[in-house]
């Protein structure tokens, strides 16, 4: 019976007509019910495939059985059966609108995830579970339309979806794992490397949705991925794909070698000295010293030669020497490839660090065709009091001269330009302390932006 | 199993006369009446060893079952019951204590001094004493008269208690549901502009 | 049980035990088995429940613990046991503690008296129907205690209401049951039991007729409607559904029960449904032979009784065992439709319950009460000194007399209960109607 209901209107239903034996209608009741009961022992509302080894999906969870379907009934008093879904072993096929928690989407084919890390998930989320960096070229410094972590508090996340619908990739997106209880809060603390799903598997899940977005989603992947050097973008765990992806770019970079200068070969060494299974001693000062070679060759910045002329009797030193040969190299020119070394190798002490420094500073030096005094004297002659914040200070201060360089060398003029300030004014000034160290290394660092800015 | 009847006969005795002592001791109206209904069912365990079952089991129905129950009633729809403030040493205890005193000799003095108190044997298994079949007839045929009267005044006790509750009650409005009480505004509102 | 134990004791193992260790070990063993029974039952029913009103909603129920759930009662059961006991800080705390035990022990109580079986009972008193009865008001007491001292105005209110639908309905229950009491002359249950022997026909009302334990007082219009009526009024006894109103949970939470939790919720849970049980077994005993059926008195013939001091305790058993299946499948059907009714209406509210029973319910057991002595003055005249002259026309028109009595009282209870029925139709429909026709123009549906 269908009521029509219109606003300022009373409905009254009547009860219908009454019989002339007054119960009657209380045994019909009955009588329904009775039916309902009697049925349900042997009919079912809806069609219940067995549970088998079906067909692997690959990364879905719901490949423990067949989903039944349900038998809509236009009129539901006319249905008789159980209903009843019984879980575990039986699911229900679920709508591709609904939604449990967010992933992310990579290209089966490529790697590629579909993220650029716009932020645009995070702002709109509203219980603020989403977190995300930017992945950034390691050479260059320069933000790289992929995310470098990605992370979702499964547990304080409400599934609004507002994620999934307001990115612009189509790279987050509702999935429908619904069995996701633990023991434990950290473990619903969900990264990247546990976000990510293939396409094929949200295409398997939602084939209609992903129907509509696929055009664009992979017009945007492709342009984005032309944006991403070297393995940045691919999903971690696709190791295999990543070594692939790497091999490539070594070749490409090779195959670059003779035409172009010569850093473009010396990029590729020590990245190809981090990617094989284990680097031994031997092979990182080979790797160090072929490229301070290839730096030396290039003819272009002789000045951190002075400090690689001492032999490299150590692993420490062998690192050392590979960070001041990238320094170097980049001081001749534009390869975005060497981001692993200096990340793995930070330097141990004091003195290495000092070193570091230096060296950084040196660089900065090249990279700036006129250095201003005001900024390099003060980070010279400060050295930083501690470890751990000289660290800090070398990191920087080289991440900044990095992006100086990266500014001179957009301005094409400085690559030859010969450096002059010798380091030797950094030895003089003994530590004063780590906030004094800090500053320095926040007025070089700025220094250098000025300068990239003017340019 | 003499003794054991009598041990037991101490036990319930005790039972109701403790009970009955905390009736009056107890500051909580509602404990009050609880104990009350422990003393009922002592005196109806009195019955039952007296092999009185259907007194027993009349007493438990009516006394424990409706009467108390009744006056649990009774106490939690009046007010204030729980505030223990309402037990107050009267002025004139000592009247009080007299009334009792009287009432306890009329009743006790001569059944007292009345008893043969030579215990005989028990009557041979002929029947029990108030079986329901001896009470039955004794209300329906010796009795009739003052059972009918009896049941008169109970039914004039009912009729006057729905008398009383009625009057208080038609004087409250009726409650309508929503539909009923716009339709009664609407036909106000007609009937004032009609006039 | 006290003639098996004598038989075994002194004439099979001639042991020569004197008579009070007998009844001793006899009432022993059967409180043991009440109180192990009791419970059983209990855990059972409630899974029984679950499944039957699942069916009825077109569900499954509990299934996962155990073959087809069967052991979910025991699983509920563990969690009652490890629940925190939970007391309010303003509750009576005595009078909470006490409150489930008051409900729960008279329960345990009415299973003193009912007969599982031939010759399969604790006690047979004289007065057996009225004691149950009797006992079964006590839990009213308990019910007041738990509202009241609980401090809480939800568990007051649904005391308020189990307590005046406990007395107001047990007025139909006795007087449906005393028509019982007329037609067998007795109170004791298992008298009452043994006089629903016969075929269709109790052997009561008429003698010789073949005695295959169907003579229940149901296929009489008399045993009908106080059926009827008893049962409706069980109903409300047992607060079962279109009388919940008690704990009705969309209401007033769970009633009385509202402060409690773990052991004393699982206490009070125990009584509603030994309850419930207990009101089925005096339905069928009362009205459905209880254990009479096909087969029981020739095995009862044999057996150790005594009427047949020399008979064969092996018979008992059999006689026992097939007793306790009849009475037993009997007592599931009515809860079966104790679960049925649950199933099919909805609840009442709290006048429709008073009026229902006050206007309803009670004329009708009163008309019942004079039907039921037409019957007896028709069909035991000779027993009435005053109307020995009529006993002339006696034994040959027998039949005849049962089937006049039949027709009369069939007439009497139908026009009854039409009449009640025409007198209780509700005039607020047609209210109802007229005013949203007139004022609102509203759809109106048929």
């Amino acid at each position: 019976m269908n009521i029509p209901i219109e606003r300022g209107k009373v409905v009254t239903v009547a009860r219908g007509q009454s019989t002339s034996v007054a119960g009657f209608s209380l045994s019909k009741g009955l009588g329904v019910v009775f039916r309902h009961w009697r049925r349900a022992w042997f009919e079912k509302q809806h069609q219940n495939v067995p549970a088998t080894a079906s067909e692997s999906a690959p990364n879905a969870g719901n490949d423990k059985s067949k989903p039944t379907a349900f038998v809509t009934l236009e009129d539901m008093s006319k249905s008789y059966g159980t209903f009843t879904v019984e879980y575990p072993e039986q699911r229900i096929k679920l709508p591709e609108a609904y939604r449990n928690m967010p992933v992310l989407l990579y290209d089966d084919e490529t790697g590629h995830e579909l993220c650029t890390s716009c932020f645009q998930c995070q702002r709109i989320c509203p219980p603020q579970v989403i977190h995300m960096t930017q992945a950034k070229d390691p050479a260059s410094g320069k933000p790289v339309p992929s995310v470098a972590e990605f992370i979702i508090e499964y547990d304080a996340c409400m599934s609004c979806g507002f994620c999934a619908e307001v990115c612009p990739f189509d790279a987050i997106k509702m999935d429908h794992e619904f069995e996701l209880s633990t023991h434990d809060h950290p473990s619903l603390t969900v990264y990247k490397r546990d976000l990510n799903r293939p396409v094929s598997y949200y295409e398997s899940i939602a084939p209609g949705f992903w129907a509509e977005a696929r055009e664009r989603a992979y017009k945007k992947l492709a342009t984005n991925m032309k944006r991403r050097p070297g393995a940045i973008g691919i999903a971690p765990h696709l190791t295999e794909k990543i070594t692939a992806a790497q091999a490539q770019a070594a070749q490409a970079a090779a195959a670059q070698a003779p035409a172009a200068k010569a850093p473009a070969k010396k990029a590729a060494a020590p990245r190809a000295a981090d990617t094989a299974a284990a680097p031994t001693d031997k092979e990182a000062k080979l790797a160090a010293i072929r490229a301070r070679n290839a730096a030396q060759k290039g003819g272009s910045a002789p000045a951190a030669g002075t400090a690689a002329d001492a032999p490299l009797p150590t692993d420490k030193e062998a690192k050392l020497a590979a960070i001041r040969a990238r320094n170097a190299a980049k001081k001749g020119g534009s390869t975005p490839a060497a981001e692993t070394s200096a990340e793995e190798s930070p330097p141990t002490d004091d003195k290495a660090a000092r070193l570091a420094a230096i060296r950084a500073r040196n660089a900065a030096k090249k990279g700036d065709a006129t250095p201003s005094e005001e900024s390099d004297q003060p980070a010279a002659e400060t050295p930083p009091a501690n470890d751990k914040a000289a660290r800090l200070a070398a990191i920087r201060a080289r991440n900044a001269a990095q992006k100086a360089t990266e500014a001179a060398e957009q301005a094409a003029d400085s690559a030859t330009s010969t450096p002059e300030a010798p380091a030797s004014s950094s030895e003089e000034g003994k530590p004063l302390d780590e906030k004094a160290a800090r500053l320095a290394e926040i007025r070089a660092r700025n220094a250098a932006r000025k300068k990239g800015d003017q340019e | 199993m003499e003794l054991l009847i009598q041990i037991i006969f101490v036990l319930i005795s005790t039972l109701i006369l403790g009970a009955a002592v905390m009736v009056v001791r107890t500051r909580n109206v509602i404990h009050s009446a609880l104990w009350l209904i422990a003393s009922f069912f002592g005196i109806g365990a009195l019955y039952l060893l007296l092999e009185a079952e259907f007194l027993a089991i009349a007493q438990v129905l009516i006394y424990v079952g409706a009467i108390s129950v009744l006056i649990l009633f009774a106490i939690m729809l009046t007010h204030n019951v729980t505030s223990g403030e309402g037990h107050k040493f009267y002025q004139r205890w000592w009247l009080a204590l007299l009334v009792s005193l009287m009432l306890f000799a009329v009743i006790l003095v001569p059944t007292l001094v009345g008893q043969d108190w030579t215990i005989t044997a028990r009557p041979s298994e002929e029947s029990a004493i108030a079986g329901a079949v001896e009470m039955g007839t004794a209300f329906m045929r010796e009795y009739l008269l003052p059972f009918e009267i009896a049941a008169v005044l109970l039914l004039v006790a009912l009729t006057g208690a729905i008398v009383i509750a009625y009057e208080e009650r038609a004087q409250r409005r009726r409650i309508l549901t929503l539909a009923q009480e716009l339709a009664l505004r609407k036909q106000q509102q007609q009937n004032h502009a009609e006039e | 049980m006290a003639d098996v134990i004598n038989h075994v004791l002194n004439t099979m193992l001639g042991l020569n035990a004197p008579e009070w260790l007998i009844i001793f070990i006899s009432n022993s063993i059967a409180v043991t088995l009440i109180f192990a029974i009791a419970p059983l039952q209990m855990l059972f029913m409630t899974y029984f429940e679950r499944r039957a009103i699942a069916r009825m909603q077109d569900r499954l129920g509990p299934n996962r613990v155990g073959p087809k759930g069967i052991f979910q009662p025991v699983a509920d059961g563990v969690k009652m046991f490890t629940k925190e006991d939970i007391v309010p800080t303003a509750a009576d705390k005595m009078v909470h503690l006490l409150a489930p035990c008051v409900v729960a022990a008279p329960v345990m109580f009415m299973f003193a008296v009912i007969p599982w079986g031939p010759g399969m009972y604790a006690v047979d008193l004289d007065t057996g129907l009225l004691f149950f009865f009797a006992i079964s008001s006590v839990s009213a007491v308990g019910l007041m205690m738990a509202g009241w001292a609980s401090y809480n105005k939800f568990a007051l209110l649904g005391a308020m209401r189990a307590v005046a639908q406990m007395v107001s309905y047990e007025v139909p229950a006795l007087i449906s049951i005393a028509v019982i009491v007329m037609l067998t002359n007795s109170m004791s249950i298992v008298s009452i039991i043994e006089a629903q022997s016969g075929l269709f026909i109790s052997q009561v009302d008429v003698a010789g007729i073949p005695d295959l334990g169907l003579g229940w007082f149901i296929f009489s219009p008399v045993g009908l409607l106080g059926f009827i009526c008893f049962f409706i009024a069980a109903l409300a006894e047992g607060e079962r559904t279109p009388f919940d109103i008690p704990e009705a949970d969309s209401e007033i939470v769970a009633g009385y029960m509202t402060e409690y939790s773990g052991m004393k919720f699982a206490l009070f849970f125990l009584a509603q449904y030994l309850l419930n049980f207990l009101l089925c077994a005096i339905t069928v005993i009362t009205f459905f032979g209880g254990w009479q059926g096909p087969g029981i008195s020739w095995l009862w013939s044999m057996a150790v009784s005594e009427a047949n001091p020399a008979g064969n305790p092996i018979f008992n058993v059999l006689a026992g065992i097939l007793g306790t299946f009849y009475f037993l499948a009997k007592t599931y059907f009515f809860f079966f439709v104790m679960i049925w009714i649950r199933g099919a209406f909805p609840r009442l509210r709290v006048d429709q319950l008073m009026g229902f029973g006050w206007k309803f319910v009670i004329p009708l057991t009163i008309v019942n009460i004079f039907s039921a002595s037409l019957w007896i003055g028709w069909i035991r005249w000779e027993l009435n000194p005053d109307l020995a002259f009529l006993s002339a026309l006696g034994e040959p028109y027998s039949f005849a007399r049962w089937g006049f009595a039949f027709v009369a009282t069939l007439v009497m209870n139908v026009a009854a209960y039409t009449l009640m029925t025409r007198i209780n139709r509700s005039p607020d429909e047609t209210i109802d109607e007229l005013v949203a026709d007139q004022v609102f123009g509203a759809v109106t549906l048929r």
